[in-house]
């Protein structure tokens, strides 16, 4: 039964691997087969230049999506939480909002300036404009399920913290902080997910990392590595989700069909 | 009394020791609006970072009416109508197709999934789809300008490439809503059906796809988010045209009211898109109320 | 017997916590009567509801969910207050928890009016609001710990007494309603309150389930000193629980009648098939039908114009 369906399961994978070699052998001269790819792969696998790429992306990803957290989660809990300091912030957001990060990425060139400083021996260049438009694919996310997060939260579980005895910043520890909890944890999800997106852009367009990498590739004529860089990018992204997602199941033991 | 009407456990009367009386809510609203123009003038006014090189509110409205009235822009002859409608007509198009697929894959694996239901399609495609789920859409746009050629149609130049991007950015969120909203019909509404006596092309019809439809448009709607998304990314890399592209190429030129303009037109369509889903969904299904 | 004897002592060691003047209830307003080993109402009124009116105006339309209600509840009473649904039981309990105020007339509680909600004031809710994110054991502490007062022996008793020890550290969701219902009367004792306002607690509960916890409702109240305001539509549950049944008309809410229960207290369920108690519940049944038509009327004209 069970090998059944690890056979169906294979086979759906080894087919995806199929339909690529005979695309690859047939069609467009330019796109290269799998087997192309794995060597390119483990040429890449030795060299320094594909591993800086990697460390440069996941920590401007990291940096970015701390940053957005940080100010994502405990904005969207005051503006949900109280209606008269969303009326002040939530309407110059929303204006902000729809604005896709990327379309920021010419103004982001223009007006954001690169951070450079040292440690001791080693000297870091910061592009903020790249971290920023990254923190804006994970911010509004965060922000907006963690507003609804408090929003869900039924008026009655505030009411009962009132009557126990509890003052309004406990209502807030007690009640509105742990009962948006899932949702904040779902926007995080979503967040990381964009995050990823919006660094590649980013970097395709600005320089650095992975994104460029990919499109350097493309326009250096080095095309099997156009798909190396696709498959690191889709394997780091599903990586940072599957740590967001098993941190977040481990915040949140009472719920209900949780293992934890 | 409620808590919600407090700010920081401040009761709103009592600010500074005072009775401070509470502005009505229009008026937050608008206090809100307007300091976001004020923040961005002054910005703009005093160069805070380099916020000097970009231009403030007013010379954006400015510029802004001269595009309406059809100013060509960014060194090329087009308005930016001519812009928009390429983007737009990317985002529909692109989001089209990718429904087309996806739903029908999607209610494909989702019904496959429970026991006893004949082929398991689920277990034939559900790894294939999830192993190219990861890539981020915009992470295809070199394979896809190397892949998929631009198109003369009938004196339009159709970039496949930028198509192409747009329905990988919609394709997944869309697949993804189906299955779950297949799945997460109690099977009691089924049963329900069953023993009222309806055939299987009947449960299907009757009760598992308008159970799945809100999560369905969800999806859509999500969609066409990243649509917005990945369109202006693909256009500024591979375009020859549209909004991603105009703001650009703006930026080259340095004609820095254009990228405005092109981020506040970017906005207002991404905007109008969700309404309009939200509208149709709500017209679709007047039984449910979901928030897309 | 020594749990009674402890008790004034905690209790006036809780209140000193908070600072909301009830220190002065101890004095004035109990009165044990030896004999019955438990407190008496004494005549003298804890909470008084005073030309009560609640109009509720969302984007223009007007309720008016109850109208000019005037009730006194004495200390140490058992009330059930019993109505139709959409009378505005709910509202009236909502005016003396301090959650609403009242568009017209007051709450005094002692005497004074209600400010807001207070831990004097507990409340059980119609569904379960446990803190879904907190364990049994969480929930019940929770009172005490915003004082910063924790009695785990207390804690531990009342866990016991309920049949809930060992559940501690289970989460909401995995205990049963009645169950569930228990940990919530717990966190409420935990905290002990003056009154206890009861909104519907048991009405999602199985008609078993549901006997059993008034049975432990009724233990639980006849061993200490509380007040009880006890909301139901439930004829028969009124007339086993209260010493004063107040039965209330279609909305706008208004008091009907009140039938004082005269049964020798303690009562088990033996009491349900006794001669009195069917008068009782015939007598209730009558007043209270022609309000429930006219309630289900009420309804589906709204539904209608809706
Ligand atoms: N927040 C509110 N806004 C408008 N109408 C309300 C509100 N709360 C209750 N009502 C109306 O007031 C009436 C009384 O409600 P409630 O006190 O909850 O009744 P009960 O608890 O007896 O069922 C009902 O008709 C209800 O529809
Ligand atoms: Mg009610």
């Amino acid at each position: 039964m069970d090998t059944a369906k690890w056979a169906k399961r294979s086979a759906s994978i080894l087919g995806l691997l199929g339909v690529w070699f005979v695309v690859g052998a047939l069609g467009p001269q330019t796109l290269p087969g799998p087997a192309a790819v794995a060597g390119a792969f483990v040429g890449y696998v030795g060299s320094p230049v594909y591993w800086n790429a990697i460390t440069l992306s996941t920590l401007r990803v990291l940096g970015a999506f701390t940053i957005a957290a940080l100010i994502g989660v405990p904005l969207g809990l005051l503006i949900g939480w109280s209606v008269v300091f969303g009326d002040f912030t939530y309407p110059a957001l929303e204006l902000v909002r729809p604005i896709p990060p990327i379309a920021w990425i010419p103004f982001t060139i223009l007006v954001l300036p690169s951070l450079a400083f040292s440690l001791g021996i080693a000297s870091f260049e910061i592009d903020t404009g790249i971290v920023f438009i990254t923190f804006l694919g994970a911010f509004f996310p965060i922000l907006l399920n963690a507003i609804a997060g408090v929003r869900s939260i039924d008026d009655e579980y505030s009411r009962a913290a009132q009557s126990l005895g509890a003052a309004d910043w406990q209502t807030f520890r007690h009640v509105i902080y742990p009962g948006a909890l899932p949702s904040v944890h779902t926007g995080m999800v979503v967040g990381m997910g964009l995050a990823w997106v919006n660094l590649v852009a980013a970097e395709m367009i600005s320089g650095g990392g992975l994104g460029f990498m990919t499109w350097s590739a493309y326009t250096g004529g080095s095309y099997p590595v156009i798909f190396v860089g696709m498959i690191t990018i889709g394997i780091l992204g599903y990586v940072s989700s599957t740590i967001v997602r098993y941190i977040g199941a481990s915040q949140l033991p009472w719920m209900e069909g949780s293992t934890a | 009394m409620s808590t919600r009407e407090r700010v920081l456990g401040i009761d709103r009367r009592q600010l500074l020791g005072r009775e401070v009386p509470l502005p009505p809510r229009a008026l937050r609203w608008a206090t809100s609006v307007v300091g976001f123009f004020v923040l961005w003038w002054a910005a703009v006014e005093y160069s805070f970072l380099n916020f000097g090189l970009f231009v403030g509110p007013v010379e954006t409205l400015v510029a802004i009416y001269g595009y309406v009235l059809g100013d060509p822009v960014a060194g090329g002859s087009q308005s930016i109508y001519i812009h928009a409608a390429y983007s737009t007509y990317r985002v529909v198009a692109g989001v089209s197709i990718a429904a087309l697929l996806a739903i029908p894959l999607g209610l494909l694996i989702g019904t496959s999934t429970r026991a006893g239901a004949g082929i398991e399609w689920n277990n034939y495609l559900s790894p294939a789809v999830e192993s190219l789920r990861p890539i981020p859409p915009v992470a295809w746009v070199p394979a896809s300008i190397l892949l998929f050629p631009v198109v003369p149609v009938v004196g339009f130049s159709v970039n496949t490439a930028v198509l192409f991007v747009v329905f990988i950015g919609a394709f997944f969120p869309i697949l993804v809503n189906t299955i779950e909203g297949v799945r997460n019909l109690d099977d009691e509404f089924r049963r329900a059906a069953q023993s009222l006596g309806a055939s299987d092309r009947q449960v299907f019809r009757h009760v598992i796809f308008p159970s799945a439809l809100p999560s369905i448009l969800t999806g859509v709607s999500l969609g066409i988010g990243l649509g917005w998304i990945t369109v202006v990314a693909a256009e500024i890399v591979a375009g020859n045209y549209g909004l991603g592209y105009i703001t650009f190429q703006a930026y080259r030129l340095l004609q820095t009211d254009i990228i405005a303009v092109g981020m506040v037109v970017i906005g207002a369509l991404g905007y109008a898109s969700s309404a309009i889903v939200q509208r149709i969904a709500n017209r679709a299904m007047p039984w449910s109320d979901i928030d897309t | 017997m020594s749990k009674q004897e402890s008790n004034p002592e905690r209790r006036s060691q809780n209140r000193n916590q908070d600072t909301n003047g009830y220190e002065d209830m101890e004095n004035g307003h109990r009165d044990l009567d030896e004999d019955d080993g438990r407190a008496r109402a004494t005549g003298e009124a804890l909470v008084e509801i005073d030309d009560l009116t609640k109009i509720y105006d969302p984007d223009g339309a007007h309720v008016t969910a109850v109208e000019n209600m005037d009730l006194e509840i004495g200390d140490n009473e058992f009330v059930c207050v019993l109505g139709p649904s959409g009378c505005g039981k709910s509202t009236v309990m909502e005016c003396i928890a301090g959650y609403l105020e009242p568009t017209e007339g007051e709450v005094l509680i002692n005497g004074d009016p209600v400010d807001g909600p207070d831990p004097s004031r507990g409340v059980v809710f119609q569904s379960n609001r446990l803190f879904p994110w907190k364990t049994i054991g969480q929930n019940a502490r929770f009172g005490p710990q915003m004082r910063n007062a924790v009695d785990d022996d207390r804690i531990r008793e009342l866990l016991e007494e309920t049949g809930l020890s060992g559940f501690e550290d289970s989460y909401p969701h995995e205990l049963s309603g009645g169950m569930q219902q228990r940990a919530e009367l717990v966190r409420l004792l935990a905290n002990d309150p003056d009154i206890m306002l009861m909104d519907e607690p048991f009405s999602g509960l199985d008609a078993m389930t549901k006997e059993l916890m008034q049975e432990m409702l009724l233990d639980i109240w006849e061993e200490e000193d509380r007040t009880v305001l006890f909301i139901t539509h439930d004829v028969a549950e009124a007339i086993f629980l209260a010493d004063r049944v107040v039965v209330m008309t279609a909305r706008p809410g208004q008091i009907k009648d009140v039938i004082d229960v005269d049964i020798d207290r303690p009562r088990d369920s033996s009491v349900l098939t006794s001669e009195a108690f069917n008068e009782y519940q015939k007598r209730a049944n009558e007043l209270i039908h022609d309000e429930a038509e006219r309630a289900m009327e009420q309804k589906q004209q709204e539904t209608q114009e809706a």
